[in-house]
């Protein structure tokens, strides 16, 4: 008789607690990333961060000693690879300079601003998503430091993602690899425009809107604007595809940036999407912050 | 079971959390595209000692804050937890003791609790299974969890108060 009731009790807190958290998802998804969700995420990161901040000393040196022995295991095969590549990028140098002109003439034509002209901060990644589904970085920059939600998030190589969620010290940056990112981008070779959307793991998915012409492996894919700042780089066409049925395109991209190798970022805080822009107000009178990379 | 055990298990779930979020993952250690999901195996191993209630609410809290320090809607995780440790509290007693017997409750366990998560998640909109190796994010976790497993659950055990290895799975 005892073993059945304290069945009966857990099962019904068990259902109980089941119906709270479908209750507390629902609001979060209908808040939109606002009210009181967003209020417990700024709690807990402000809570959590110093914790972190602690661990990932003792950790560090531990993902580097990983980092390290499996770098060695790969560098034969790596060595092979880039004998290889340098006799193909010998071939490709006189390519480039043709296709460097190219480019600044579509920048020209496009009105595309280079990133480089945009007013940016430069940021570390102190912790990552907490499983394999979530696909964010934290970063050790946010409101005190000028940035805000709808800020564009640049590596050196490209396009890491778009900052959604700001605390006082912190920011999360949803990368573009996440399934529920979209963003505009053009193909600067056909100048057609798309859009490229995450996968989760490996190769984006980009589908180009009315494709008159067929994309080409190697096309480089930069942002159109819109949601991100313009003009940066997504990656490049992995397979050559044409338009089946008139209407749409779609094929996959290699991003420009190797998520899993991102230590530090540079925050767009020189622009922001029309959607968080206030009207009035020009974004720039963020002072700019000390930049790591000086003196090393 | 005192207050004290749930405080413990509340705490490991905690280290748990701090631990996956600057160890494991994506630029951090991530063998083949997934790391273990050490949280998921707290849950199991407390499941396995506290009483039923306590085992739950921790389960539920744990989930909770790591949806708050991840990027998924709040109570995604909450919800795979609660369901892991619900299964993990009625088949503890029923399963004999031993190495593989426990590896594969571990295994089992961790499946169903990242199966949970993926399904519940698309329900909600996290698109899971939009990624081509969405598997992958099921299964090797698990596995990893088994390795794990081997080091945290005589830690656990020997916090929790107690060697019986039989009440593990």
């Amino acid at each position: 008789m005892e073993s059945f009731r304290r069945f009966d009790r857990s099962t019904s807190l068990f259902i109980g607690l089941l119906i709270v958290s479908f209750l507390v998802a629902t609001v979060d998804v209908r808040s939109q990333g606002a009210g009181i969700g967003d209020t417990l995420r700024d709690g807990t990161q402000t809570l959590f961060a110093p914790l972190q901040d602690a661990v990932s000393i003792v950790t560090r040196p531990i993902v580097g000693f990983v980092d390290g022995i499996s770098n060695i295991a790969g560098l034969r095969e790596e060595n092979e690879r880039l004998r290889d590549q340098v006799g193909e990028l010998e071939a490709q140098v006189q390519d480039v300079v043709g296709l460097q002109n190219r480019l600044e003439e579509l920048e020209r034509i496009n009105g595309l601003d280079p990133p480089g002209d945009l007013l940016a901060i430069t940021a570390s990644i102190f912790s990552v998503g907490v499983t394999g589904f979530d696909h964010i970085r934290w970063i050790d920059r946010g409101s005190d430091n000028g940035v805000v939600p709808g800020h564009t998030v640049v590596d050196e190589d490209g396009l890491v993602g778009r900052v959604d969620f700001v605390t006082a010290t912190r920011a999360r940056v949803r990368l573009i690899s996440d399934p529920r990112n979209g963003v505009g981008v053009r193909d600067l070779v056909t100048n057609e425009t798309g859009v490229v959307e995450g996968q989760g793991s490996g190769l984006l998915r980009l589908r180009m809107f009315n494709a008159q012409e067929s994309v080409e492996e190697g096309h480089l894919i930069v942002t159109q604007g819109g949601r991100y700042a313009p003009g940066i780089v997504v990656g490049r066409v992995a397979e050559s595809a044409s338009s089946e049925a008139g209407f749409s395109l779609i094929t996959d991209v290699t991003p420009a940036v190797d998520f899993t190798r991102i230590d530090f970022v540079k925050v767009i805080v020189g622009w922001l999407p029309s959607e968080f822009a206030a009207p009035d107000e020009p974004s720039d009178p963020i002072p700019e912050l000390p930049d790591p990379f000086e003196g090393n | 079971m005192t207050g004290r055990h749930i405080i413990y298990a509340l705490l490991l779930s905690v280290a748990g959390l701090l631990i996956q979020t600057t160890l494991f993952g994506e630029s951090r250690i991530n063998p083949f595209g997934a790391a273990p999901n050490v949280v998921l195996l707290l849950i199991i191993v407390s499941a396995a000692h506290l009483e039923a209630e306590p085992a739950l609410l921790v389960a539920f809290t744990a989930g909770l804050l790591m949806d708050l320090l991840g990027g998924s809607t709040i109570g995604m995780w909450a919800i795979s937890f609660l369901v892991v440790a619900y299964v993990t509290l009625r088949v503890r007693r029923r399963i004999d003791d031993g190495l593989l017997v426990v590896a594969a409750g571990v295994l089992g366990l961790s499946v169903l609790g990242q199966a949970v998560f993926s399904i519940i998640g698309t329900l909600f909109g996290q698109q899971v299974f939009a990624d081509p190796g969405w598997y992958r994010q099921i299964v090797l976790p698990s596995l990893y969890n088994i390795v794990l497993a081997i080091v945290l659950i005589p830690i656990v055990s020997r916090i929790m108060g107690g060697s019986d290895t039989r009440r593990l799975v």
